[in-house]
């Protein structure tokens, strides 16, 4: 593990270990708001391009041949320290774009699927994907203003969640609270990898 | 409120198409980048030739410090894959280096640890 800041034959910056969490929800869900809240810097937004032919469904019609279109997620840094920084990435908020999914839990330690619980059908998709990969995530209740309260247990409820899935009420605006859903994650992610869970 | 932020019609237009700084290439050399594949200059950029735009120089010069191919992409204002093009031109050249961290990282309890108390720490 490299533990100087530079190395010290060339003189350049030794590079910290890059460690991932995907942040997926249904669209307007929150998740930049998530990543902003606890990011070191203001959420970044960037493009990724593909043509019409990959999309598959949501054929826009008699368009032949490969058109371009583009996708936007949304990441946010956080640097633990001088050899380790954690990269929160958005999803795209369109369900469709699914390989871009494969793309983004590549390597992830986990991933927060936020909800928002007077649309909380948005998040199937999300956690469907999740269970699909074995990627150890959480659920994290979006607490809206206005939005009635709903208690973890009937959201696990009405998701199917499986026991060993962490469910939490998370303001999404709330430093703290998006510091402990991450907490929860990571702890997951550690039991999962000593074979506990 | 913050939602997710749409392209809004005051984000500046590019003037250019995007793939016009590849040289209409859309694919790079070697295999695909992560997104979160670290890049750190090994030179000032000086060297480099700025024919088909300034592109290599900023990128760079935006990575003495080490940097994410996304955070890159987002910083230059120019798609992932264009990105991805200019990274692999540079790596090819000797430019910069391109760290991709294994997948085994995401499953290593002694880092997961050291993240787990980072997180608690913030």
């Amino acid at each position: 593990m490299a533990s100087a800041l530079f190395d010290r034959a060339t003189r350049a910056p030794v590079v910290p270990v890059a460690m991932k969490i995907v942040v997926a929800g249904g669209f307007a869900v929150g998740k930049t708001t998530f990543v902003g809240s606890i990011s070191e810097i203001e959420p970044l937004r960037t493009e990724a391009e593909m043509t019409v032919e990959s999309l598959g469904v949501d054929n826009p019609g008699p368009v032949e041949g490969k058109r371009g279109t583009t996708v936007a997620m949304d990441f946010g840094r956080i640097t633990i320290g001088a050899d380790m920084v954690l990269y929160l990435f958005g999803t795209p908020g369109q369900d469709r774009f699914w390989f871009l999914w494969d793309e983004l839990v590549r390597g992830a330690v986990g991933g927060v699927v936020l909800v928002d619980t007077r649309r909380i059908e948005d998040c199937f998709p999300a956690v469907d994907y999740f269970e699909g990969t074995g990627l150890p995530f959480v659920v994290a209740v979006n607490l809206f203003d206005g939005a009635s309260t709903h208690h973890p247990r009937e959201v696990r409820e009405a998701l199917s969640i499986p026991a060993n899935v962490p469910i939490v009420l998370c303001d999404a605006r709330r430093r703290t609270h998006v510091q402990e859903t991450l907490v929860l994650l990571v702890e997951s992610a550690l039991r999962r990898a000593e074979g506990v869970a | 409120m913050t939602g997710p932020r749409e392209p809004r019609a005051a984000d500046p237009p590019r003037l250019v198409r995007p793939y016009v700084v590849t040289g209409g290439r859309t694919a790079a050399a070697g295999p695909t980048l992560a997104l979160d594949a670290t890049i750190r200059a090994l030179t000032d950029g000086r060297e480099l030739d700025l024919t088909s735009g300034p592109e290599p120089r900023r990128i760079v010069q935006l990575c003495t410090v080490p940097v994410s191919v996304a955070e890159l992409a987002a910083r230059m204002m120019l798609p992932i894959g264009v990105m991805r093009v200019l990274v692999g031109d540079l790596d090819a050249v000797g430019a910069i280096d391109v760290v991709v961290a294994p997948t085994e990282t995401a499953t290593d309890t002694g880092l997961l640890e050291r993240l787990l108390d980072g997180i608690r720490a913030l």
